[in-house]
């Protein structure tokens, strides 16, 4: 009998207590926020939608190699001599056109292991976190700032100084050959006095 | 009363009367459903230490008229299988048994349903029918989950109604009338009128009333609570277990029917509980309009007290919903025998001694 | 025609149709449901002759309690709501011949009985003056119907604990 108001008040004051409890959470400030229009502040080290700033980039191709699961794609071409591509921020020579420069978010881990390697870090992390789309190829971010007119006539460009660089070395290569052939003649005028030599060189 | 009123006015004994079945539908009923599902999402979330709803209006206000509408335009999905007659039927026959209820409860002096005699026990009966309707929609749907909770709800609802109803005769012995108008009357004044401090008759008895109308609020109160299937004896619709239990088949307004007869049972209980208790519409402060000498005041006012301790129960099953957990089948039925049911016995017994000696 | 015919009039057809739904249907938990309107219908009916106590006492008891109860064995039984319940006719003559003079006799008592038509008296309300009777007239009575009550209790847990 005892025990059975025991339980009875047990049950009624712990009910009580856990009543103060909640009572009280009623008049604690909500924990959560109204997100879309109040957002919260994202730590200093977040790694949300990677971002490539084409300006510092200098082709090096050290983040494509560094991605673990190849989402960086990026082409590039070499400038000719004379084109000025302007500097980096901190200080180094541009050297190479960067025809392509696309980067597949959907195919990201978030890893950040492209950042570290970027000798001018010009691609890193930016705090956007909202970025769904309704195509998934949308998610493929291209990046270069070279419009494709210019893409094309830095690959002709590159292209046609390549010929030239070639019917150049073609044309050092004959005037080598010419002067070769002419150290030859040289030679052999000369090797008509000297034929000791000759033959051993044939025979090896 | 307002039915001479209303009688003078159209001149029509029929028109009269249906309007003054219906005054509590749209005066009352609906507006509540309206505010009591905000308020208890509100209510809900700042205990969990959220927000709740805040889009629509402002912090949220409108957002049960935003709900309402949506359920208003939703496809009536209906499953293949079920018994279309009862199926239509259930959600109706759940809402008129919590809406007869209203009939008998009074809002103020003026105002009142119908002055029956045997108000709170008609309340107390033609709360059955909502047993029936809700076994009705858990077989009509064909679905184990359905008849799982139908049959839950049926036999705790059934068990409950013991104690209730002797904890109801324990106050008709004291008061001497069943009459829920006469009822009220009869603890007018102040505060420590009411039944809980023991009524009105100054004496002995009234100190001895204090302790055992406190337990016999408390009893009531929580059988009352499982009554209406709320947290924490809502078994009957435990979501974790059984879906939704009697109304998972149930969608756009016949889902709505059942809810806005959950919302009614809610007040009706809590207005059955402040009757009973709590002066019912009475003041416990005195009238403003007895003060000031203006008679049109004092229904007012009564309607006032009446919502605002109703409300005030209301936000208290709230409050012990985000409170406890759910209880097991096992331990509400051993609460309701072992427990509510002997300890009202007593004090039915003793309070019989009182008022006899 | 005023509003107390219509009610009445409402109530009896509630009345009367269920109760056929009751009998011809032949699924048992469908007729179990039209027995809740059929009770439904006859509290009314006693609302309208003015025995509030009894109207109430109809509905606390057989629809909150009787019917629950029915339609909890009628689930609860296995495979009952599958059965098949034969409403055929057998001994189709002698039930009409039986029917035919049981109707004409009830018919001719109703035609030739002299009614006495009197202003039907307010209904008064009847709580007290019922358990006034119970308690003092009617006392033995109570008594011995509630010790019946207690017997079929103690006999149904005996049955259950077996």
């Amino acid at each position: 009998m005892k025990n059975y108001i025991l339980k009875f008040w047990q049950g009624f004051f712990t009910i009580m207590i856990g009543m103060k409890v909640t009572f009280r959470h009623l008049f604690i400030p909500a924990v959560t926020i109204q997100y879309p229009t109040v957002r919260p502040e994202m730590p200093e080290r977040e790694r949300n939608r990677l971002y490539v700033n084409m300006d510092d980039c200098i082709g090096c191709l050290q983040c494509e190699r560094a991605c673990p699961v190849n989402c960086i794609e990026i082409e590039i071409v070499k400038s000719i001599p004379g084109e000025d591509l302007g500097i980096t921020s901190n200080g180094k020579k541009k050297a190479l056109w960067v025809t392509k420069f696309d980067i597949d978010i959907a195919k990201c881990c978030y890893c950040e292991l492209c950042v570290f390697p970027c000798p001018t870090d010009c691609i890193y992390m930016t705090d956007v976190y909202e970025f769904s789309e309704f195509e998934r190829d949308n998610f493929i971010y291209d990046f270069v700032t070279l419009t494709p007119d210019e893409k094309e006539e830095k690959k002709k460009n590159h292209e046609e100084f390549m010929i030239k660089k070639e019917s150049e070395k073609a044309a050092a290569a004959k005037m080598k050959a010419e002067e070769e052939a002419a150290k030859k003649n040289e030679n052999v005028t000369k090797s008509k006095n000297n034929t000791d030599d000759k033959p051993e060189e044939n025979k090896e | 009363m307002i039915y001479d009123w209303l009688y003078n006015l159209t001149g029509s004994e029929m028109i009269a009367i249906g309007i003054q079945s219906l005054l509590p539908l749209y005066l009352f009923i609906l507006p509540f459903a309206l505010v009591a599902v905000l308020l208890e999402r509100k209510v809900a979330a700042h205990m969990q230490d959220r927000l709740g709803p805040m889009r629509v209006g402002y912090h949220g206000l409108l957002q049960t008229i935003a709900d309402i509408l949506k359920l208003l335009q939703k496809e009536d999905t209906v499953a293949a299988d079920i018994d279309k007659k009862f199926f239509d039927l259930s959600p109706l026959l759940v809402f008129a048994g919590s809406y007869a209820a209203f009939a008998a409860i009074p809002f103020s002096g003026a105002f009142m349903g119908s002055n029956i005699d045997l108000g709170i026990i008609y309340i107390i009966a033609v709360t059955g029918l909502v047993v029936a309707g809700i076994l009705m929609g858990g077989w009509a749907s064909n679905n184990k989950y359905s008849l799982l909770g139908a049959m839950r709800a049926a036999a705790q609802i059934i068990s409950f109604e013991i104690p209730t109803l002797l904890i109801v005769i324990t106050v008709i012995m004291i008061t001497g009338t069943m009459n829920l108008y006469t009822m009220s009357e009869w603890q007018t004044g102040y505060f420590w009128n009411w039944l809980i401090m023991g009524g009105p008759d100054l004496g002995i008895t009234k100190i001895l009333f204090i302790p055992l109308m406190v337990i016999s609020f408390l009893i009531i109160f929580l059988s009352t609570l499982a009554e209406v299937n709320r947290t924490p004896f809502d078994i009957p619709e435990a979501e974790s277990e059984i879906v939704a239990g009697y109304h998972t088949e149930y969608s756009g307004m016949k889902f709505a029917m059942f809810f806005l007869a959950e919302y009614a049972n809610m007040f009706a209980v809590s207005a059955i509980v402040s009757a009973l208790f709590f002066g019912g519409y009475q003041s416990p402060f005195g009238y403003l309009g007895n003060l000031l000498e203006i008679s049109w005041l004092i229904p007012i006012e009564q309607f006032f007290w009446f919502t605002a301790k109703g409300v005030f129960f209301v936000l208290v099953q709230m409050w012990l919903r985000w409170t406890l957990p759910r209880f097991r089948v096992d331990q509400l039925m051993s609460f309701c025998w072992k427990y509510l049911i002997p300890i009202s016995f007593v004090i039915l017994l003793l309070v019989g001694l009182i008022t006899v000696l | 025609m005023t509003v107390y015919d219509i009610i009445f009039y409402l109530f009896a057809a509630v009345t009367l149709i269920s109760a056929f739904f009751v009998v011809t249907n032949r699924n048992i938990v469908h007729s179990a449901f039209f027995l809740l309107f059929t009770f439904f219908g006859v509290a009314g009916i006693y609302v309208m002759l003015g025995a509030d106590f009894i109207a109430i006492v109809q509905l606390i008891v057989y629809v909150g309690g009787i019917l629950i109860l029915l339609l909890f064995g009628v689930m609860l039984t296995n495979k009952i709501v599958n059965v098949e319940i034969k409403t055929g006719t057998i001994h189709a003559l002698p039930a009409s011949i039986v029917l035919g003079l049981f109707a004409g006799a009830i018919g001719a008592a109703v035609l030739n009985t002299n009614w006495k038509i009197v202003e039907s008296p307010d209904p008064v309300p009847t709580t007290a003056a019922i358990g006034r009777m119970l308690i003092n007239e009617y006392a033995l009575v109570f008594e011995l119907l509630g010790i019946l009550l207690l017997i079929a209790l103690i006999g149904a847990a005996s049955m259950a604990r077996r």
